[in-house]
């Protein structure tokens, strides 16, 4: 379904994704995990349109988005959680729902949002009890559930979370990666962003680990769970005391 | 198990070459990141970025040499506390070459395995007996591991007569027996011998490893024994066993094309060679996290077979030859210098030269070295007993070294 090949990103003269492939089926759960400032945010910013100095090939269901605006890759089917929720604080939760499907509303009509609202809201009942509240006064875990369903909102045929764990309590952190599972199960695919190693992993097919720009690893979530190089990565821990470890 | 082996052979050939390119440019990172002599080696071919698997040929090659140069452990790709299993096996140089592997390394392998198990249909209502020389030891814990992963019974590698092997197939009623070529000719010989029929064993299939079909064995054991039999290749120093497997049409093997990048080369220029050419079998690994292989030369000759296999997996096929592409000598699987062997053999003789030929000889059921040494001034001793001494010393030193039986026969000088 997505397929990325020989991606490298760059700020200004800095590259921050070094010649990186991967690649997404239809039905997957897929997770790239590393630490901060590994580039996993950067390389899901030039999926969904957001950063223009890329090159290499990104494909999404054989049609490449080189060139393609934010707008147009929504529309093609790839919706983004961001990072830190960005929701629209000023705006009550059901205006933020809404925005959510800003690019199909004037095409499929007010009846198929609708649909989806009420789809929406049952998936995650405490927006609708929160329905006419300014988003900015939700907490937490009640604004990632609203940055998901807002993305839910433009029928993404693949869903794109950049670390939907982020600053939420354990207890909290463990009913988003749930409701994440849930939507893996009812058939949408997934591209998963995350810190949190073992969390994500353990709902994931495959895994991907992103280390300084350049992949360095990827297989099966259960190979990668028992992996001591997914542990570095994730605590950003460094190879410094390899080299005399192995020549003692 | 069979989910994750389904999900292979449904993948299209496009799906499987960007599969390749990511594990291959992972590879290439964690090689050149952890590994100083990856590191260097790239650096010196002056390539940055592997952007196609068309770039492989870029890369230099490996072999034999390289992993008795950084002996223990300077190939190793992770830190030795990530390494759960170290094996050893007979080098080409001086030193041994040392292999590891992570958990996540044995855990592939054991899929690796059972898939192979599972080509050859066998499932947690067999019984497996795996019967390997010692020099295949770590071949045998795979073929274990494999087996217990599919469900079936295994009876791990021991050192058994062949009239104990033979016992234990019968009364253990085993189906599935995982042994060399030379060993099982061997088995069938004592059976017939014994006046013992084949209907007396439950045994419905071999798997025969370690070496090539010499064009008559697989078929006189299909004959005589009327089960199904089926050839692994695998490497007895890394990785390991069932890097290819044949499937149920036995028209070559299917290479793990999702974890070992096969090419053929020419073993004198080393170049690539196109599609059913013979040539050298080269392979790269691509999920290996302890130990990669960065294009590491086999030393087998091989060919690759273009057409789809009729049991419609996509993996890349070889027709596994019966030759070898450099002076190694293929004896029960295991590889052996025969330039090596020479240079143990002047020191254990404590001789500065030496002249010999060396032949695989079969004796009781498996292949030994037999070494014709020529007599000379140097190695002549007036008592008999001395010299008898030497040579037992010789035997059991290059047998220690090779990890197969080594003979040593004196020959008279030719004139």
């Amino acid at each position: 379904m997505l397929k990325i090949k020989n991606l490298r990103c760059c700020y200004g003269k800095i590259a921050v994704v070094h010649t990186v492939s991967l690649s997404v089926r239809q039905g997957e759960l897929i997770s790239i995990i590393g630490a901060n400032g590994a580039g996993k945010s950067t390389l899901l910013a030039a999926v969904c349109g957001l950063l223009k100095s890329w090159s290499g090939e990104i494909e999404f269901k054989g049609l490449p988005l080189n060139g393609m605006s934010a707008p147009a890759i929504v529309r093609q089917g790839i919706s983004m959680v961001p990072e830190g929720r960005q929701i629209f604080s000023p705006l009550s939760v059901m205006d933020n729902l809404k925005m959510g499907a800003y690019t199909r509303f004037r095409k499929e009509g007010k009846s198929r949002v609708a649909e989806d609202l009420d789809r929406v809201v049952q998936m995650f009942p405490i927006l609708k009890e929160r329905s006419a509240q300014l988003a900015g006064t939700l907490s937490g875990g009640e604004q990632q559930m609203l940055a998901i369903g807002r993305a839910l909102m433009a029928r993404p045929t693949l869903l794109v979370l950049d670390e939907p764990s982020m600053g939420l309590a354990p207890k909290i952190v463990e009913m988003i990666f749930s409701t994440i599972q849930d939507l893996s199960h009812s058939g949408v695919t997934i591209l998963l962003v995350e810190q949190n190693a073992r969390a994500a992993l353990k709902i994931s097919d495959r895994g991907y680990v992103l280390e300084t720009g350049k992949m360095v690893l990827q297989g099966s979530a259960d190979e990668l769970l028992v992996d001591d190089d997914v542990k570095r990565a994730y605590l950003g821990k460094d190879y410094g005391d390899f080299l005399d470890e192995r020549n003692q | 198990m069979s989910e994750q082996i389904n999900k292979t052979v449904d993948m299209d050939d496009n799906d499987k070459t960007q599969r390749q390119l990511e594990r291959l440019q992972a590879t290439l990172n964690r090689a050149c990141k952890n590994v100083p002599f990856h590191r260097n080696r790239i650096r010196e071919a002056g390539l940055s970025d592997i952007t196609g698997l068309e770039d492989i040929e870029k890369l230099p090659f490996m072999d034999r040499t390289h992993l008795a140069t950084h002996y223990p452990y300077g190939l190793f790709a992770v830190p030795l506390r990530d390494i759960v299993r170290i094996h050893t096996a007979p080098g080409s140089g001086t030193s041994p070459s040392i292999s590891g592997y992570t958990k996540t390394d044995l855990m592939i392998w054991k899929k690796m395995v059972a898939g192979a198990y599972a080509e050859a249909n066998v499932t947690d209502r067999d019984i497996i007996l795996v019967h390997l020389p010692p020099g295949l030891a770590n071949w045998a814990r795979d073929y274990k591991d494999g087996g217990e992963a599919v469900g079936a019974s295994v009876i791990p590698n021991s050192p058994l007569s062949v009239a104990k092997t033979l016992m234990v197939l019968r009364d253990y009623k085993v189906t599935t027996l995982v042994t060399t070529p030379v060993f099982a000719r061997h088995l069938t010989a004592h059976m017939f011998d014994r006046e013992c029929h084949p209907n007396a064993l439950n045994l419905k299939q071999i798997i025969l490893v370690g070496e090539p079909d010499d064009g008559r064995t697989i078929s006189e054991l299909r004959d005589s024994l009327h089960v199904d039999v089926w050839l692994n290749y695998g490497l007895s120093e890394i990785p390991g066993p069932a890097i290819a497997h044949e499937c149920r049409y036995h028209d070559g093997l299917h290479i793990n094309d999702d974890h070992i990048l096969p090419e053929i080369i020419d073993p004198a220029t080393g170049v690539p060679l196109p599609t059913g050419e013979k040539g050298e079998l080269v392979l790269t690994t691509l999920s290996a996290r302890a130990f990669p292989l960065i294009r590491f030369r086999t030393g087998d000759m091989a060919t690759l077979i273009s057409q789809v296999c009729p049991c419609g997996a996509t993996s890349t096929r070889i027709q596994w030859l019966a030759e070898q592409a450099d002076n190694y000598m293929l004896i029960s699987g295991i590889r052996v210098s025969q330039a090596q062997v020479r240079e143990n053999l002047k020191i254990a003789l404590k001789m500065p030269a030496l002249g010999c030929t060396m032949k695989r000889s079969c004796r009781s059921g498996e292949d030994i070295l037999l070494i014709a040494l020529i007599m000379d001034e140097h190695l002549f001793s007036d008592e008999i007993k001395n010299l008898q001494q030497l040579i037992a010393h010789a035997e059991e030193t290059l047998t220690e070294q090779n990890g197969i039986k080594v003979k040593l026969r004196l020959t008279q000088q030719r004139a």
